[in-house]
């Protein structure tokens, strides 16, 4: 099945594939962490440039 | 309890900046009014070499990027840097430095350019000496960041400051792999890379020049000057972090979007095609971080000049970056490029997105650092409108122009023949939608001058001090666990070198993927065997077609259109450009496509080519070119051919071993046979053979020779 799917891609090399599947698995991991952070801390973080006066 | 501490942000840095800002929107802008009149009235080239369009273009292009949005990028990063990190930039010798060397560079630009010394790279046309300062003032300017920010009081890095790290490190490599050459004089040199490779060298380089020197430092802009406008936080800063990365890692390979169907490989056009298209969720990321800043402040924008700029830059914004994945769609891009849909498309982000942040912030701006208010709010609605409608009157001509001029491109009678084999049609077509461009520049234009007077009359009187004044606590000594940061994220915020490398690293990949099997990888670039290095005079002749800069109206690349090879001859293979330096692919016709031109039905007569250069119209009624007559009065050089010779073998093309101490005899045997050619043909000009217009002829007589028939059954 993967390998039907990989061959609609047409003559990608192994490089291309392993970097799109690295990005894609920390991209899911990262967004997870940014997820389950603190509002506080968030809130806290995104006022910087209106407290700087 | 850590002691505050007192000390002074640098205004006078800022200052500077902004009316340098001023100074080359105008300028830049007048130069792009400049051209797209030329388009329409040839006469404006007025025959002289340092006024004709194909030298001037690159002057446009370079001034409103590199001088105009450079300017813009770091009065916006000197300003709020500072703030972010609540201390004074690290050296105030570095900060002058900085600026002086970066308008040193702009008036170098100035200097040479439209006097014919270029690389031809686009938006990289600057030569080797001046590649060479760039590279020493973007260092010192990254010293005074990374400087800054390791002196800083406020711990955590906001997004802004992500954004210029990450803008500093690719710039630094983009502009490095993309230099690298070999000179043969004090202003001219050979890249070190040529034909296909060259050409992904050059659009990895491209692309990436507007991702992170047009995007990413005027999103971090963004991030900083449209909640201080709005006074309220950016809408969701956990997005601003999951689009900063994701943006910096996908946005490096959509180079090859530049280079659909042409003999690029495909396995690097289609990776360049996904991820441009993948591209449009970080960029709108950023799009719906900026607009949704101002949800339930809607009213406001309807009072506030600075944000209606604003608004419109963002949504301008969105538009270009929904547009450019659609126009990386391969069908898509067949009918767009080459095209005046592609100019449209720049201008959308140029004029919008940039141009109009840029003026939002220096709405906000001077008048602070000036402590004054802005002399005229009405002055900057009608700038704001005008703007707007600027953008408007430019690029929707240009879409009409672009699909028109495909349309006949394209168009085949029933017979099976081209309905508009002459090129020259469908120009003539378009060439009032050029006009009515031109007229959207000039709106653009005159709402940039109501501004920058705008700006003016309100600093005349008041006084930027040099100091402002501040207070903050020091940097904990100590880094307080609190609640809420306990996370990968903010321990990488606190660590500016670790997020410099990470973002290194991301860049990184991309360009290694792309490029490295392009580099090292022989099957990527079949070789032909019947294609041979130029002659002497034909080498000549081309870096006289580099000098004038004629890629920027002709391409040469051959699609594998039906369309294309009926028009042109046999579709290009990337074997042919193994000895070009620097490749000439072209990104835009507005003059036929000339890889062919030796060959087939559109050879044409050496004399053709002498009164056409010398003047389109005689042979060509309607033509909008500019006229070359300085090259059947100016001898041609050829006290270079020797060091030419020499560095492209050193570069791999395979000259004999000590050809260059001959090169000049053949150079002259080739000259002498065009001059009695000519002659035959009509053409009596004494002495033509020592002029540049042989060299030139030469080598539009030897574009497509090498891979047909003729060629082969002779070799």
């Amino acid at each position: 099945m993967f390998k039907y799917i990989l061959q609609g891609a047409g003559d990608i090399n192994w490089m291309a594939t392993t970097a799109l599947v690295l990005f894609f698995f920390i991209f899911i991991a990262g967004s997870a962490w940014v997820l389950t952070r603190k509002k506080d801390y968030v809130d806290k973080i995104s006022r910087l440039p209106l407290d700087d006066e | 309890m850590t002691q505050v501490e007192q000390f002074y942000y640098d205004n006078k840095i800022v200052k500077k900046f902004a009316y340098a800002t001023m100074l080359w929107g105008i300028v830049g802008m007048l130069v792009g009014l400049i051209i797209a009149l030329q388009l329409v009235f040839p006469s404006l080239n007025f025959d002289l070499p340092f006024l004709t369009f194909s030298r001037l273009r690159p002057l446009h292009t370079n001034a409103v990027i590199f001088a105009f949005v450079g300017n813009g990028i770091f009065m916006g990063v000197y300003y709020s840097l500072q703030r972010l990190l609540k201390a004074r930039m690290f050296s105030d010798l570095l900060s002058n430095l900085h600026f002086w060397g970066w308008q040193l560079i702009i008036v170098s630009a100035a200097a040479t350019l439209p006097f014919g010394f270029t690389t031809s790279g686009e938006y990289n046309e600057l030569v080797w000496p001046i590649d060479i300062a760039i590279t020493l003032v973007w260092v010192i300017f990254g010293i005074n960041m990374f400087g800054t920010i390791l002196k800083r009081r406020e711990e955590h890095l906001y997004v802004a400051i992500w954004f210029y790290i990450a803008t500093w490190i690719t710039v630094a490599l983009l502009h490095i792999v993309r230099n690298l050459e070999l000179p043969t004089s004090g202003l001219h040199s050979y890249g070190i890379f040529s034909g296909v490779q060259e050409a992904l060298v050059q659009w990895w380089y491209g692309h990436n020049a507007v991702a992170f020197f047009l995007t990413t430092p005027y999103l971090g802009l963004m991030y900083y000057f449209m909640p201080k406008a709005a006074n309220r936080p950016v809408y969701s800063y956990r997005l601003s972090i999951v689009h900063f990365w994701a943006l910096i890692f996908i946005y490096i390979w959509a180079g090859p979007h530049h280079l659909l169907y042409t003999s690029l490989p495909d396995w690097a056009q289609s990776l360049g095609m996904v991820f441009s298209l993948m591209l449009i969720a970080p960029s709108w990321g950023g799009m719906i971080n900026g607009l949704l800043t101002l949800r339930g402040a809607w009213d406001r924008v309807r009072q506030d000049p600075i944000l209606k700029f604003m608004v419109v830059a963002v949504t301008a914004y969105g538009m270009s970056t929904f547009e450019g994945p659609m126009m990386s769609i391969k069908s898509f891009n067949a009918v767009t490029h080459y095209t005046d849909w592609t100019i449209a498309h720049v201008h959308v982000g140029a004029l919008g997105w940039n141009g109009m942040l840029t003026f939002g912030v220096l709405y906000w701006l001077v008048p602070r650092i000036f402590n004054t208010k802005l002399y005229s709010s009405n002055l900057a609605n009608i700038h704001f409108w005008l703007a707007t409608l600027g953008i408007i009157f430019y690029a929707i001509p240009l879409y009409w122009g672009g699909v028109t001029q495909f349309l006949m491109w394209r168009d085949f009678t029933p017979d099976g023949f081209l309905t508009y084999p002459n090129f020259l049609e469908t120009v003539t077509q378009i060439v009032p939608m050029y006009a009515i461009r031109a007229l959207g520049g000039a709106i653009y234009l005159t709402g940039v001058i109501i501004g920058v007077y705008n700006l003016l009359k309100t600093t005349s009187g008041a006084d930027c001090p040099a100091n402002e004044y501040a207070e903050a606590p020091a940097f904990p000594k100590h880094h307080v666990e609190s609640a809420g940061n306990k996370h990968w994220h903010s321990w990488i915020e606190r660590r500016p070198m670790q997020m410099l490398v990470a973002a290194l690293v991301l860049v990184l990949i991309g360009g290694m993927v792309e490029l490295f099997p392009m580099w090292w990888i022989d099957d990527n670039v079949p070789k032909i065997a019947s294609v041979k290095p130029y002659t002497p005079l034909e080498l000549q002749g081309r870096d006289l077609y580099v000098r004038e800069g004629c890629l920027g109206c002709h391409s040469q690349m051959v699609r594998p259109f039906r369309f294309e090879t009926e028009r042109y001859g046999d579709y290009s293979k990337s074997g042919e450009f193994i000895y070009d330096r620097p490749f000439l692919w072209g990104s835009k016709r507005t003059g036929p496509d000339l890889a062919r031109e030796g060959t087939g039905k559109l050879k044409k007569s050496d004399s053709w080519h002498y009164n056409h250069l010398i003047d389109p119209t005689s042979t060509s009624p309607g033509s909008i070119m500019p006229a070359y007559p300085w090259f059947a009065e100016d001898d041609l050089d050829i006290s270079t051919t020797a060091a030419k010779i020499s560095a492209l073998r050193t570069l791999g093309t395979p000259y004999d071993a000590g050809y260059e101490e001959i090169a000049n005899e053949d150079l002259a045997k080739q000259a002498a046979a065009i001059a009695k050619r000519l002659k035959d043909e009509g053409v009596d000009q004494p002495g033509v053979e020592k002029k540049e217009i042989v060299a030139i002829i030469a080598y539009l007589q030897r574009l497509g020779v090498d891979i047909t028939l003729e060629a082969q059954t002779e070799k």
